[in-house]
C-alpha cells in the first residue's frame, strides 16, 4: 500500500514544485480593434489616453514603433499576433488559424489545464482564436474563449425580454462586423448559459444585474476579465477591446470615446492585477493595438475611418509592457513587428513556440 | 481574356459614351496589365452617368499615359506586370465586371502578401501623370457646431495650422454673408455641377437669398434614399450568416434604380451621385455627420467643385448598431459629439480640396455656427498665424482670401 508508481510520483512532484514556485502569468491586452498613433501617443492624441502616459508608461518600456506587416482585418491580425505568424486565410470568416496560438504552445509544453489560458473577445467571429488547426495541436490545448456580448444575449434570452433593449450598448456591432454572428442554435444557448454558471460562477441575474452598470462592450470584457481571475486565476489570458472600431461609421467623437475608456479599462486592470495576491509581481501585461488606422492624407483612404490602405500609418502602432522583469520609464525606438509578441512570452515563460517573429530583447 | 485581346467589340454592352470612350483609348487599354486594366474599365464604365469634371480628368490621364515615352510607361506598368494573379481572377469577367474583379484582386493581393508592392506601383504610376491645366478658382465654406451648447477649447486645431484662426468674428447675420460670398464666387461660372451647398439637417432657407445655379441636397431631403439603403442593410442582418464583405457588395451593386432614385431628379448623373453617398461608404447610412464629410469628399473627387457650402448638423445619438439600422425614430441628438465629428470632418474636407486645388487658388473658411470663431486658408495667410481683430466675412476674405 506504500508503494507509489513513478509516474505518480512524477507528476506529484511537478505538482508541488509548481505550487511552490509561484507562476509567472502573462496578460495580453490588445487596444484595439485599430487605433491610431494620430489618437494615442503622437502629440495630439495624448490627451486621450492620461492613464497610459502617466501612470503605465513609467512602469513599462514603451516600444515607439510595432509594425504589422500583415493582413489588416481584425481578427485575421488578432490572431496573427497570437501564433506569431503573419497569417493569410480570409478575415470574414471565422475559423482557426493554421499556425499553432501562443495558447496551445503553453499549454501542451507546460502541461497547464484548460483552465489556465483564456481569450476574451468581444467581437463576434472571434470563437475559433484559441486553437489553431495544427495537427500537433488543437482544441484539447487551446485558451478557453469567452465572447462576453454572445454571453449577455444568452442571458437576456432567457430571462425577461425587455432587458434586451436596455442593454443593448453593451452588443453593439458596427460596420466591420455587422452580421458576424451566426444563427445560433438552442445548444449553443445553452452552451453560453453554461459557461456563465460553471465558469464564470455567475448566476444569470446577478451578470444581467452587473451588466446594468456597465457602459460598453469593453467594459463588459474587463469584467469577465476580473470574473475569470478571481475563479481560476488564469496565468495567459488575452482580452482584445474592440470598441474603438466604431470609427467605421466615421464618426471621430465615438472613436476617440473609445479609445479613452480602453485607457481608462487599461488603468483599471493594472490596479486589479497589482491588488490581487495572485497576480501582483509576478505579472507581465502588454498592451498593444493589433494595429493602426489609414493616415488623414492617404488618398486611398478616409483618414481614422478604416484600416483598408495598408499605408505606414495603418501598419504602425505601439507597445506598451509592464511587469516585474521589465524596466521602468524605458523607450525604445527601433522597430519590432506585432509578430515579435509570442516568441517573447514563449521565452519569458520557457516554452517553445511557432513563431516566424523574433523575441524582443529588451523584454526577455 | 487578356488586355491585348480586347477589340472594340469587346465593349458593345457598354453604354454609348463608355464605348466610344473605350474604342478612343483601346490602344492604351491593350497595353495595361491585368492588374490595372480593370480599374480603368470600372471608370470607363461609368461614364455615361459621370460629372464633367470626371470625364475630363479620365481623358487627361489616358492621353497623358498614351503621349508617355514607351520605355517611360513600360517601367511604371512592369511591377503590376509581375504580380502572378490567381487563375480566378485571370478567368474572370473583368470587361463587364470591373469591380467585382477589382474586389478580388484587392483580397489576392492582402493574402499574397503583395499589397504594398501593389500600393507602391500605383503611387508611382500615377504621380507619373501630370497634372490637369484646368484650374479654377475655388472657394469652400464649412459650418460646424450647430446647436453644440460647449465646444472643445483646441476647435479647428489641424485646419488652424494651415491658416489663420479668426477669434473675432462678426458672427452677426453669418449666415447671409456666407450666401452672398457663395453667390459672388458662383457667379464667376456656369458650367454645370460646379455649385453646391449640403446640408446635414434643414438646410438654411431661402431667407438668407437665393444660390442660383446651385445644387442643394440634404440629409433630410435624401432621407428616402438613405432608408432604402438601410432596408437593403437590414435584409443583410437578417439573413443571418452574412459579413462585412457580403455587406459591401449587396450595397456596391444597389443600383439608382433599386432605391428609386429618380423620383429625387430626372438627371441619370445625380441620381447615380445621390445613391453612392449611401452605397459606398459606411457612416452616412446612420449620421448625418458621416453624410457631409463623405459628400464633400466625394464632391471634391468627382464633380470637382469650383464653390462649395458644407454644413455639419447634429446627428443622432449613438446607439446599438442594429437599432440604427432599424432607423428607428429618434429624438435624441448629441450636438456637442456632432461638433467634434465635424471639426475632424472639416479638415478632411480641405485636404480633399486642397488635392484638387492649384497653389493659391483657393479659399477655404470654416465657422463655428453662432460664435465668433472661424479659420482661413488661403493664399495670403501665413500658416499657424491668429487675427483677433473684429472682422466680418468679407473683410476676411478681402484681407487673406
Amino acid at each position: 500500500m506504500g508503494l507509489v508508481s513513478s509516474t505518480c510520483l512524477g507528476s506529484s512532484f511537478a505538482r508541488a514544485a509548481s505550487i511552490a514556485a509561484p507562476r509567472l502569468k502573462t496578460i495580453i491586452v490588445t487596444f484595439g480593434g485599430g487605433a491610431r498613433d494620430e489618437e494615442t501617443f503622437a502629440e495630439d492624441g495624448q490627451q486621450n489616453i492620461p492613464h497610459l502616459l502617466r501612470d503605465l508608461l513609467p512602469q513599462g518600456t514603451f516600444f515607439t514603433q510595432v509594425i504589422n506587416g500583415g493582413i489588416l482585418g481584425h481578427y485575421v491580425a488578432t490572431a496573427s499576433i497570437v501564433t506569431g505568424t503573419y497569417e493569410r486565410f480570409n478575415n470574414f470568416i471565422a475559423q482557426p488559424p493554421p499556425n499553432p496560438t501562443l495558447f496551445e504552445c503553453f499549454r501542451k509544453e507546460l502541461r497547464r489545464p484548460s483552465t489556465d489560458a483564456w481569450v476574451i473577445a468581444p467581437s463576434n467571429g472571434f470563437q475559433r482564436i484559441g486553437s489553431s488547426s495544427h495537427t500537433a495541436f488543437g482544441p484539447q490545448y487551446g485558451a478557453g474563449v469567452i465572447l462576453p456580448k454572445r454571453l449577455l444575449s444568452a442571458a437576456l434570452n432567457s430571462g425577461k425580454p425587455s432587458q434586451g433593449d436596455r442593454l443593448a450598448h453593451l452588443m453593439q456591432d458596427n460596420y466591420e462586423m455587422p452580421v458576424y454572428q451566426p444563427l445560433e442554435s438552442t445548444y449553443d444557448h445553452e452552451l453560453h448559459l453554461n459557461t456563465l454558471e460553471s465558469t464564470l460562477k455567475l448566476s444569470i441575474s446577478d451578470f444581467v444585474h452587473d451588466a446594468k452598470t456597465l457602459d460598453s462592450a469593453d467594459e463588459l470584457s474587463v469584467f469577465i476579465a476580473r470574473q475569470l481571475m478571481r475563479q481560476y486565476s488564469p496565468s495567459l489570458m488575452m482580452l482584445t477591446l474592440h470598441d474603438m472600431d466604431i470609427a467605421h461609421s466615421g464618426a471621430f467623437s465615438l472613436y476617440v470615446d473609445a479609445i479613452q475608456r480602453a485607457d481608462r479599462l487599461c488603468a483599471d486592470l493594472w490596479s486589479m492585477i497589482q491588488s490581487d495576491p495572485e497576480y501582483k509581481d509576478r505579472t507581465t501585461l502588454y498592451i498593444m493595438p493589433d494595429f493602426g488606422r489609414d493616415a488623414d492624407d492617404d488618398p486611398a483612404g478616409n483618414g481614422f475611418q478604416h484600416h483598408r490602405t495598408g499605408g505606414a500609418s495603418a501598419r504602425t502602432t505601439w507597445l506598451l509592457a509592464l511587469g516585474p522583469h521589465i524596466r521602468h520609464n524605458a523607450v525604445v525606438e527601433h522597430p519590432i513587428e506585432s509578430i515579435d509578441l509570442v516568441p517573447t512570452i514563449g521565452r519569458h515563460l520557457g516554452f517553445a513556440t511557432h513563431s516566424t517573429g523574433r523575441a524582443i530583447e529588451e523584454l526577455v | 481574356m487578356k488586355p491585348d485581346q480586347l477589340t472594340a467589340h469587346t465593349f458593345a454592352s457598354y453604354p454609348p459614351i463608355a464605348r466610344e470612350f473605350a474604342s478612343q483609348h483601346l490602344s492604351l487599354l491593350q497595353r495595361l496589365p491585368l492588374a490595372v486594366c480593370p480599374s480603368f474599365l470600372l471608370q470607363i464604365q461609368k461614364l455615361d452617368t459621370s460629372f464633367p469634371a470626371e470625364r475630363d480628368a479620365l481623358r487627361w490621364q489616358c492621353d497623358s499615359l498614351e503621349q508617355m515615352p514607351v520605355s517611360k510607361f513600360g517601367e511604371l506598368v512592369a511591377p503590376f506586370a509581375r504580380i502572378n494573379l490567381s487563375s480566378q481572377l485571370l478567368t474572370s469577367d473583368w470587361v463587364h465586371a470591373p469591380a467585382s474583379f477589382i474586389a478580388d484582386l484587392s483580397a489576392f493581393l492582402w493574402s499574397s502578401g503583395e499589397i504594398n508592392e501593389f500600393r507602391s506601383a500605383s503611387k508611382a504610376f500615377f504621380a507619373a501623370i501630370p497634372e490637369g491645366d484646368v484650374h479654377p478658382h475655388r472657394l469652400s465654406l464649412v459650418v460646424i457646431g450647430r446647436d453644440a451648447e460647449t465646444s472643445p477649447a483646441n476647435v479647428f486645431h489641424k485646419l488652424k495650422r494651415r491658416g489663420v484662426a479668426l477669434t473675432s468674428l462678426d458672427h452677426r447675420n453669418m449666415p447671409q454673408q456666407i450666401f452672398r460670398a457663395f453667390r459672388e464666387h458662383a457667379a464667376h461660372s456656369s458650367e454645370p455641377y460646379a455649385h453646391w451647398y449640403v446640408d446635414g439637417g434643414e438646410p438654411w432657407t431661402e431667407a438668407y437669398g437665393s444660390l442660383p445655379g446651385t445644387i442643394t441636397i440634404s440629409y433630410p431631403t435624401l432621407g428616402p434614399l438613405r432608408k432604402r439603403t438601410l432596408t437593403q442593410m437590414e435584409r443583410v442582418v437578417d439573413s443571418g450568416n452574412a459579413g462585412a464583405e457580403q455587406m459591401r457588395t449587396r450595397l456596391a451593386s444597389t443600383s439608382p434604380n433599386d432605391l428609386n432614385a429618380a423620383e429625387m431628379t430626372p438627371d441619370p448623373i445625380l441620381q447615380r451621385f445621390y445613391t453612392e453617398l449611401f452605397t459606398e461608404g459606411s457612416g452616412p447610412q446612420i449620421f448625418s455627420t458621416s453624410f457631409v464629410q463623405w459628400a464633400g469628399r466625394e464632391l471634391a473627387r468627382r464633380a470637382r467643385p469650383e464653390t462649395l457650402l458644407l454644413r455639419y448638423a447634429p446627428r443622432q445619438r449613438y446607439r446599438a448598431f442594429d437599432e440604427l439600422l432599424r432607423d428607428e425614430e429618434t429624438a435624441s441628438f448629441d450636438p456637442e459629439g456632432s461638433l467634434r465629428d465635424a471639426d475632424m470632418g472639416a479638415w478632411y474636407n480641405w485636404i480633399e480640396i486642397n488635392r484638387i486645388t492649384a497653389p493659391g487658388n483657393g479659399i477655404f473658411f470654416a465657422w463655428l455656427e453662432g460664435s465668433s470663431q472661424g479659420v482661413l486658408i488661403g493664399k495670403n495667410v501665413p500658416p499657424g498665424t491668429a487675427c483677433s481683430t473684429p472682422l466680418n466675412l468679407d473683410q476676411v476674405l478681402a484681407t487673406f482670401g
